[in-house]
């Protein structure tokens, strides 16, 4: 019985192969010859009819970025017939996990998204992404780039994603609940905790947070690990001067079980994703969101337009400059150095990245993108908050980049898993702190 | 017997095509993944060969590993002893229900379903009050505030509620199995009994039970093999979170190998799993014949 079991079992793992096999040599040439398109770089030979999978991580249809992807894919296609882009959308936990895992096959799609530094270092040393340094040049593309921001994508010399944001941590809060629950915005931590205990007396749920997208909680830890030391923490562990048992770190774990024992979070917060999340501060029902300002178009574009404004994180016991952010230079598009379509792929690419802040700007999703963007956006009816969101950022005075840019993936779960724990038990500060140090210790190089 | 008698050759041939891709699709892999448990590797860069160092740290300094084990066994126990209910399920329809093929298939209705659609059903039910869980309304509604919980984030009970989930998933498979088990006991062998005296429990007990060994055997190994790989629910319900509190073998092996990426390290998990798998089929089908051999 078991083997009529495993028998069945592999004439169907059989088909599935074959079927997918078949699936995969589904590049036939194209046998009407297509009108060719006006950018098509074709030396000669008939254009064919060709696929480019566009892994990206723009799945919420809320959100305005999307609808602007969605756009400039037409747009691109109606002028490369020969082309079809295929949308991959995936929200960013689970896409990072799928380029793993297509990576470990040696299978990443035509473009993908990877994210800054020491996120990306693996796949740049096994040779799984194209250098961009010829096609960044092509058409001024380099130049929208603002200044320095491509270095994060950049290895030995050789830029390899262009990014698509470069932000800042902040938290955005609903006025309208904060005039319910009588509260100012608070100035210190301290003041933070006291308008959250406020808020809750009076049946408001004081902030959001999808906590089952691991990083979001790190994220906020990050910022008050920056104000408890400092900038530059992780680097002082790598160089050895520090350790995690360092006393700033440990002020920053309690204060981050300070708030959350506050009762700052909603109930179940780690079941929430990332969107579940953001969507309780998008509809009115948490007063404060801590987020990278990314989420400007989208909290924009929803039903609390109007009603938000923006604050820097707060000093904590006194400690830390205000000015000095979370930096998210970010998620980045790359090219797989094995694209059967390299050339098409990239120069789709380049079409992209040059349209993407002119579109971005008109559906006002151009708060805290990397590039340059002409236009006033005041007029072009940007909200007040957006327009505070701005101003920010010329406030910016340097700060960190997220835990797991900077940490190598084994110490950077250790840290997310860690984090993800104080929001459902409290732990010793010194236990979370060992915790962190014996997980970096087991996780170096050798 | 001598109609049935071709040459070696000839069985050889008939099995070759088979037992390729056997060897090609289940040997092969589990060797590579053996090797693979003996190397640091991230899965897609350069590898390098440790020896056992990844066994030595998964069975000694690995926190996360030994509770995986316990909740994925604790999950085969509750599999395995559902299958008596399941039993009882089906002896009941069998004997009052006129027509039971109707229950019997709305039972098993839950297991064609997707487990990404169980799983997004039961987290909605499961949710605090105030997003909507249903569960946690009831309880509100019948004045029983005091037994809400946060059933999938509180580290205590999380792994309880996913149990919860796939027993109540999978009772309806087990029924199914011993329902047709039960049906094709020959009727005969109840009337004899009805003769000398022995009905309705008792008649269970002495041909029911026995009878039907071989069809319980399958749903135990059907369900302790699958509970020792369950994988799909709990990513779906809750990732293996809130910090680790619901992981098992099967996602400890894949955060480690592509959250963490240690491959390496993963496929020395699998390795585990795999022994355990095979172990496991050892010793019931060893215990099954031991009980078939009492009764036949």
């Amino acid at each position: 019985m078991t083997t009529m079991k495993r028998i069945l079992k592999l004439a169907l793992t059989g088909t599935l192969a074959l079927s997918l096999a078949a699936c995969g040599a589904a590049n036939k040439p194209a046998t009407t010859g297509g009108t060719e398109g006006e950018g098509a770089k074709e030396t000669g030979s008939k254009p064919q009819n060709i696929t480019i999978t566009f892994q990206n991580i723009y799945p919420d249809p809320t959100d305005p970025k999307q609808g602007m992807l969605k756009k400039i894919v037409k747009q691109y296609e109606e002028m490369h017939p020969n082309v079809k882009i295929e949308l991959d959308s995936l929200n960013t936990d689970q896409q990072k996990l799928k380029l793993k895992t297509q990576a470990a096959s040696k299978e990443v799609p035509d473009i993908t998204i990877v994210n800054p530094a020491a996120q990306m270092q693996p796949f740049v040393e096994a040779g799984l992404l194209a250098p961009l340094n010829d096609m960044v040049e092509k058409n001024g593309l380099k130049d929208t780039f603002q200044e320095g921001i491509l270095d994060w994508y950049t290895f030995d010399g050789n830029l390899y994603a262009l990014s698509d944001g470069n932000n800042i941590g902040l938290v955005y809060y609903n006025k309208e609940l904060f005039e319910q629950g009588g509260v100012e915005v608070p100035t210190t931590f301290e003041e933070m905790i006291e308008v959250v205990k406020a808020l809750k007396a009076k049946g408001i749920q004081p902030m959001a947070i999808g906590e089952k997208d691991t990083w979001t909680g790190s994220f906020l830890f990050m910022n008050m690990l920056l104000r408890t030391n400092g900038p530059g923490f992780l680097q002082q562990v790598v160089d050895g001067s520090k350790t995690f048992e360092d006393p700033a770190f440990i002020e920053a774990v309690d204060a981050f079980q300070n708030l959350v024992q506050a009762g700052a979070f909603q109930e179940g917060a780690t079941s929430f994703d990332y969107n579940a999340g953001e969507n309780l501060f998008k509809t009115g029902k948490a007063a404060m969101y801590y987020m990278g300002s990314w989420a400007t178009g989208g909290i924009e574009a929803s039903s609390v337009d109007g009603k938000v404004g923006v604050f820097k994180f707060p000093t904590i016991n006194g400690k830390g400059n205000p000015d000095e952010f979370m930096l998210a230079p970010g998620s980045a598009f790359a090219i797989s150095a094995n694209s059967k379509h390299l050339e098409e792929t990239k120069d789709f690419l380049n079409y992209f990245m040059l349209n993407f802040p002119k579109e971005a700007f008109e559906v006002r999703g151009a708060v805290g993108i990397a590039q340059k963007v002409d236009g006033d956006f005041k007029a072009a009816g940007y909200s007040d908050m957006a327009m505070e969101v701005l101003s920010m950022f010329k406030d910016v005075k340097g700060g960190d980049i997220a835990f797991d840019n900077t940490m190598n993936s084994g110490t950077a779960q250790v840290h997310l898993t860690s984090i993800q724990n104080l929001f459902v038990q409290k732990k010793d500060p010194a236990e979370v702190a060992k915790e962190h140090q014996d997980g970096y210790e087991s996780n170096i190089k050798k | 017997m001598k109609v049935l008698r071709v040459s070696k050759l000839t069985i050889a041939l008939f099995v070759l095509p088979c037992l390729l891709l056997y060897i090609c699709l289940v040997f092969v892999p589990i060797l590579v993944s053996l090797y693979s448990g003996l190397l640091d590797w991230n899965g897609i860069g350069e590898s390098t060969f440790v020896g056992l160092e990844n066994f030595t740290n998964l069975f000694f300094n690995d926190k996360v590993f030994w509770p995986a084990v316990k909740r994925t066994l604790m999950f085969a126990v509750f599999s395995m002893a559902e299958i008596p209910i399941a039993l009882f399920i089906a002896i009941l329809l069998n004997r009052f229900i006129r027509r039971p093929n109707f229950l019997v298939s709305s039972y098993f209705l839950p297991v064609i379903l997707s487990v990404v659609i169980i799983g997004q059903l039961w987290m909605t039910i499961y949710n605090p009050a105030s997003m909507g869980g249903m569960l946690n309304q009831i309880l509100e509604a019948l004045n029983l505030k005091s037994w809400t919980r946060s059933w999938l984030t509180d580290p205590a009970i999380a792994m309880y509620s996913i149990y919860f989930v796939a027993l109540w998933q999978y009772l309806g498979y087990h029924t199914l199995i011993q329902f047709t088990g039960i049906q094709n006991i020959p009727a005969d062998l109840y009337e004899a009994a009805k003769i000398d005296g022995a009905e309705g429990l008792k008649a269970d007990w002495h041909i029911t039970f026995p009878m039907n060994i071989p069809i319980f055997k399958i749903s135990i190994v059907l369900a302790f093999i699958g509970s020792l790989q369950a994988f799909d629910m709990i990513m779906v319900m809750t990732g293996g979170g809130p910090a680790n509190a619901t992981d098992v073998i099967a996602t400890h092996m894949y955060n480690m190998s592509f959250k963490s990426m240690k491959y390496g390290y993963g496929s020395s998990i699998a390795a585990f799993l795999v022994g355990v798998c095979l172990v496991a089929t050892i010793i019931i089908n060893y215990l099954f014949n031991r009980l078939e051999r009492k009764y036949s």
